[in-house]
C-alpha cells in the first residue's frame, strides 16, 4: 500500500506541476467562453443577418405582391439596407435570375427573392442567396412573404385591412420543455443535448488523452530503462495500478477545475458581455432593432448554462462517475500494456491502433445516437463494455434508462476492466523489460500464458 | 542469523528452448565483496533479476539476508544497480532520488537528508551549483552516473547489487564507485557485482563464481581459487633470440596446454598430466639460457580463459545475460 501511494504521487504530482496541465486548465475555460460567448460577441452574425433585407426581390407575379413584400421588409427590418425590386415577367424569370446571380456574387446584393404565381397561391417562393445557411435568415424572409400573402388574401376574402395589419403581427416564441419519467423537466432541451453531447465529448477526451498519457509513461520507463530499478523496488502490478490511479486522478482534477473556473467564468461573463455588447452597439451604426438583445442574448446564455441545465439525480451523477473511472480504467490498463509491448516512439503509435478504433468506434456513433436515443442501435451501443463508458451517459442525458440498464452495462464494463487488467497486467510484467523487437500476436499470447 | 547474505539453490530458469540458468547454486558470506563473472550470455542479469524478485526461477530456492526472497519489504534492504542505467529525464534530480528512497520505505524528509548528504559528497551540490534542482537531462553523462548511484544507496541497503558496475564509466566515476564499495564493505554491507573485468574483480573480490552458459564453473575465495590452479601456470623468461629451439617444446600438446607468448617472456599452462619438472628438462635440453621459471599463481583472467575458454566468450548468447 505504501509503495502504491508512492508511486500513485509521483504520477500525479509530475503531471500537475507541468506546465502542460496548466496551460490545459486553463485553456478549458477559455474554450467554453469562446463557444458560448463567440456567436454572441459576433452580434447578430450567426442568428441572424443584420442586412437581411438587402436582397434582390424579383416579381414575376403581376400583381404587385414585390412591392408589399417589400414595404413589409422595410418596415420589419428598419435598420437593413433596403431591397432592390425588379417586375419582371415570367419569361424573363430565368435570365433576371442569372443577374441576381452574379450581383449576388459581386457582393451587391446578400440574395435574390423569387415571387412567381405559386407564391400567390401561397404555395412556394424561391430564395438563393450568401446566407442561404441560416436559419435565423430564412425564418424572418419567409415569415415576412407570408405574412404578405396572407394579409393579400384575407384582404382579398374581405377582412378589413387595419385588423389584418394586426393579425401579421403575432410574433410566437414556443417555449419547448422535454417530460420525462417524473413529469416535466426543468431545463432547456438544447442545453440537455449540449450537456449530454458534452458529457460523451468530455469521457471521450479524458480516455483518450490520459489513456496515450499512460501510454508514454510506460514507454519512458521502458525506453530510460529506469523500469528495471523500480520493479526491483516493487512489483509490475502495483506499479501498473499507481500509475492508472495516478494519471487517473490527474483527468478528475482538470475535468473538476474546469468546472469550477468555468462556474466562475460564467457567473462573471453576463457582466463581460453586457459591457462587450454595448461597446459594439456605440461603435456600429448599422446595428438593428435585435441590438438590445445582445446583453440579454448574453445573460440568456449564462442562464440557459446556469439554470438551464437539467437537475440530474445523484444516482445518475454516480453512474456518470463510474462510467469514467471504469471506462478509463479499462482503456488506461490497454494502453499500458500497449506501451511495455514497444521500444520506440514510432511503434508505439502503430501498436496503439486497435485501442485507438475502439474508442474512436464508440465516438463515431455519437452522431446517430444523439439523434435517436431512443434506437435499439443506441440500446445496443450503450451495452457494449467497449462503448459503454461513452455512450451510456449520452443516451441517460438525452432520455431515461431503466435502471437495470444502467446497472447492466456497468457491470459489462466492470467485468472488462477486470479482463483488461488481468491481460494488460501480464503484459506489463513481461513486456516491461524485454527488449528487441515488436512482439508478434503468438509472442503476446505467450507472455499473457507464461507471466506468472 | 544466517552468515550468508545470499544463498541460491538449484536454481534454473528458462526461455523457450534456452536454459538461461542451470542448476546454480551460490553462497555469499555477509560483509564480503562478491564477483559474479562470466562471458556476455552467461546467465548474470538472470540471476541478479531472480535475486531481485523481478523474474522468477523456473525451481530452486533463494536465501536472501536469512529470509525466502520473496519475503514481502526484502527488497527495501537490497540496492540494485542495473547494467543498462537511466532515470526518468523530465524529472528534477532530487524528486527522483526522493522517489527511489521513498519506493524503498524512506520517510521522505529523512530522504531528502540523505540525498543532500550524498549530492554534496558526489560534488553534484556544490557552493556554485546545486545540481539537484536541475532536470536529469540536464545533467552530464557522468553526472548520471552518479545520481543513479545515489539511487541505488540512498536506502543504505544491507545488499548492494551491481550488475556490470564499471561499464561506461568514466575513470573519476570508476574511482568513486571503488572507494564506494570498499567503503560499503567495511561498514559490514554484502556487495556482489557481475563483470567481465577480471582485473577490477581481482582486486576487489573476497570470492568470485566463475559462470558460463548459465552453469556455475567455479567459486570461491579469490586466494583459494588462484591457489587451486596454481602449479598449472608457468612463468618462463629466457636470454636471446631461441624463438625456434623453444617452439617445438612449447607446442607440444601433450606438455603445454597453452602459450601466452610475450616474445621473450612466457606464460605457459601446463597440459593436464605433464608437470613442471618435465618441462623444465625440455626446455633445458634444447640448450636456451633460461633466466627464470617459475610456478606462478594464476590470475582470474587466466583462470577465466582456461575454464570458460575463449570459445565459451564467443559462444555466449547477446544481450543480457
Amino acid at each position: 500500500m505504501g509503495k502504491l501511494i508512492v508511486v500513485f504521487k509521483r504520477e500525479y504530482l509530475e503531471r500537475v506541476r507541468s506546465r502542460w496541465f496548466i496551460i490545459g486548465t486553463l485553456l478549458g475555460p477559455a474554450f467554453l467562453l469562446l463557444i458560448v460567448g463567440a456567436p454572441k460577441l459576433m452580434g447578430d452574425r450567426s442568428d441572424g443577418s443584420r442586412d437581411v433585407a438587402h436582397i434582390d426581390l424579383l416579381d414575376a407575379t403581376k400583381d404587385g405582391l414585390g412591392e408589399r413584400v417589400a414595404n413589409a421588409l422595410r418596415a420589419r427590418y428598419p435598420l437593413s439596407r433596403a431591397p432592390y425590386l425588379r417586375t419582371v415577367d415570367p419569361s424573363q424569370l430565368p435570365i433576371e435570375e442569372d443577374r441576381s446571380v452574379l450581383r449576388v456574387q459581386r457582393d451587391e446584393v446578400l440574395g435574390a427573392l423569387v415571387l412567381d404565381s405559386t407564391t400567390l397561391t401561397g404555395d412556394s417562393v424561391r430564395y438563393a442567396g450568401r446566407n442561404a445557411g441560416s436559419h435565423r435568415d430564412l425564418d424572418a424572409i419567409r415569415n415576412v412573404v407570408r405574412n404578405t400573402v396572407l394579409s393579400d388574401q384575407m384582404t382579398r376574402a374581405g377582412i378589413d385591412p387595419k385588423r389584418v395589419e394586426a393579425f401579421s403581427h403575432i410574433r410566437l416564441d414556443m417555449h419547448v420543455r422535454k417530460i420525462g419519467d417524473k413529469g416535466l423537466e426543468t431545463g432547456n432541451p438544447i442545453a440537455v443535448i449540449l450537456l449530454g453531447y458534452g458529457v460523451a465529448l468530455m469521457l471521450y477526451m479524458m480516455i483518450v488523452v490520459y489513456g496515450q498519457a499512460i501510454m508514454r509513461s510506460v514507454l519512458e520507463e521502458k525506453s530510460t530503462r529506469v523500469a528495471e530499478v523500480v520493479v526491483s523496488s516493487v512489483n509490475t502490478d502495483t506499479l501498473l495500478a499507481g500509475k492508472i490511479l495516478g494519471v487517473g486522478l490527474v483527468a478528475i482534477s482538470q475535468v473538476v477545475s474546469w468546472i469550477v473556473l468555468s462556474a466562475a467564468a460564467l457567473i462573471y461573463f453576463p457582466q463581460i458581455m453586457r459591457g462587450g455588447g454595448g461597446g459594439m452597439a456605440d461603435s456600429t451604426d448599422a446595428a438593428n432593432g435585435a441590438l438590445s438583445s445582445a446583453a440579454g442574448g448574453a445573460s440568456a446564455a449564462a442562464a440557459l448554462v446556469a439554470t438551464g441545465l437539467p437537475s440530474v439525480p445523484v444516482w445518475a451523477a454516480v453512474a456518470l462517475f463510474l462510467c469514467f473511472i471504469l471506462g478509463f480504467i479499462f482503456y488506461a490498463s490497454l494502453f499500458a500494456a500497449v506501451g511495455s509491448m514497444v521500444n520506440s516512439q514510432e511503434d508505439v503509435q502503430q501498436a496503439a491502433t486497435p485501442v485507438m478504433l475502439l474508442l474512436v468506434s464508440s465516438a463515431v456513433f455519437m452522431g446517430p445516437i444523439m439523434a435517436n436515443p431512443t434506437s435499439n442501435l443506441a440500446k445496443t451501443i450503450s451495452m457494449l463494455p467497449t462503448s459503454a463508458p461513452i455512450i451510456m451517459p449520452l443516451r441517460m442525458t438525452l432520455v431515461p434508462v431503466p435502471w437495470f440498464e444502467v446497472v447492466g452495462s456497468l457491470a459489462g464494463v466492470a467485468a472488462a476492466c477486470a479482463a483488461s487488467i488481468w491481460l494488460s497486467g501480464r503484459i506489463y510484467r513481461v513486456g516491461l523489460l524485454m527488449y528487441g523487437k515488436k512482439p508478434t500476436i503468438r509472442e503476446l499470447a505467450k507472455w499473457v500464458k507464461e507471466a506468472r | 542469523m544466517s552468515d550468508l547474505a545470499i544463498d541460491i539453490r538449484n536454481v534454473v530458469k528458462r526461455y523457450d528452448e534456452h536454459l538461461a540458468v542451470n542448476d546454480l547454486s551460490l553462497a555469499v558470506p555477509r560483509g564480503s565483496v562478491y564477483g559474479l563473472l562470466g562471458p556476455n550470455g552467461a546467465g548474470k542479469t538472470t540471476t541478479i533479476r531472480m535475486l531481485l524478485n523481478i523474474i522468477v526461477p523456473d525451481s530452486g530456492t533463494i536465501t536472501l539476508l536469512g529470509s525466502p526472497h520473496r519475503t514481502k519489504g526484502l527488497t527495501d534492504r537490497i540496492g540494485y544497480l542495473p547494467e543498462e542505467r537511466g532515470l526518468y529525464k523530465k524529472m528534477q534530480v532530487r524528486r527522483v532520488l526522493r522517489f527511489l528512497a521513498e519506493l524503498k520505505g524512506v520517510p521522505a524528509r529523512e530522504a531528502e537528508r540523505r540525498i543532500d548528504e550524498w549530492l554534496r559528497r558526489l560534488d553534484l551540490k556544490t557552493p556554485e551549483r546545486d545540481w539537484g534542482l536541475a532536470k536529469v537531462d540536464e545533467l552530464s553523462r557522468g553526472m548520471q552516473q552518479k545520481a543513479q548511484f545515489i539511487g541505488t544507496l540512498v536506502h543504505d541497503p544491507d545488499l548492494v547489487i551491481l550488475d556490470e558496475p564499471f561499464s561506461g564509466l568514466d575513470p573519476i566515476n570508476a574511482q568513486a564507485l571503488k572507494d564506494a564499495i570498499v567503503e560499503l564493505k567495511s561498514r559490514g554491507k554484502t556487495i556482489i557485482f557481475s563483470t567481465h573485468l577480471m582485473d577490477n574483480a581481482e582486486r576487489l573480490c573476497d570470492s568470485v563464481c566463475i559462470i558460463a552458459r548459465g552453469r556455475k564453473v567455479l567459486d570461491g575465495g579469490v586466494a583459494e581459487v588462484r591457489k587451486a590452479h596454481s602449479g598449472r601456470m608457468v612463468a618462463l623468461a629466457v636470454e636471446g633470440d631461441s624463438r625456434a629451439g623453444l617452439a617445438s617444446v612449447l607446442g607440444d600438446r601433450t606438455l603445454v596446454a597453452r602459450v601466452d607468448d610475450h616474445n621473450r617472456y612466457y606464460e605457459v599452462e601446463l597440459a593436464g598430466g605433464a608437470d613442471a619438472q618435465q618441462l623444465l628438462r625440455r626446455v633445458i635440453d634444447t640448450g636456451v639460457a633460461i633466466q627464470r621459471f617459475e610456478l606462478v599463481l594464476p590470475s582470474l583472467h587466466q583462470i577465466f580463459l582456461e575454464r570458460v575458454g575463449a570459445r565459451g566468450v564467443e559462444e555466449g548468447m547477446t544481450g543480457h545475460g
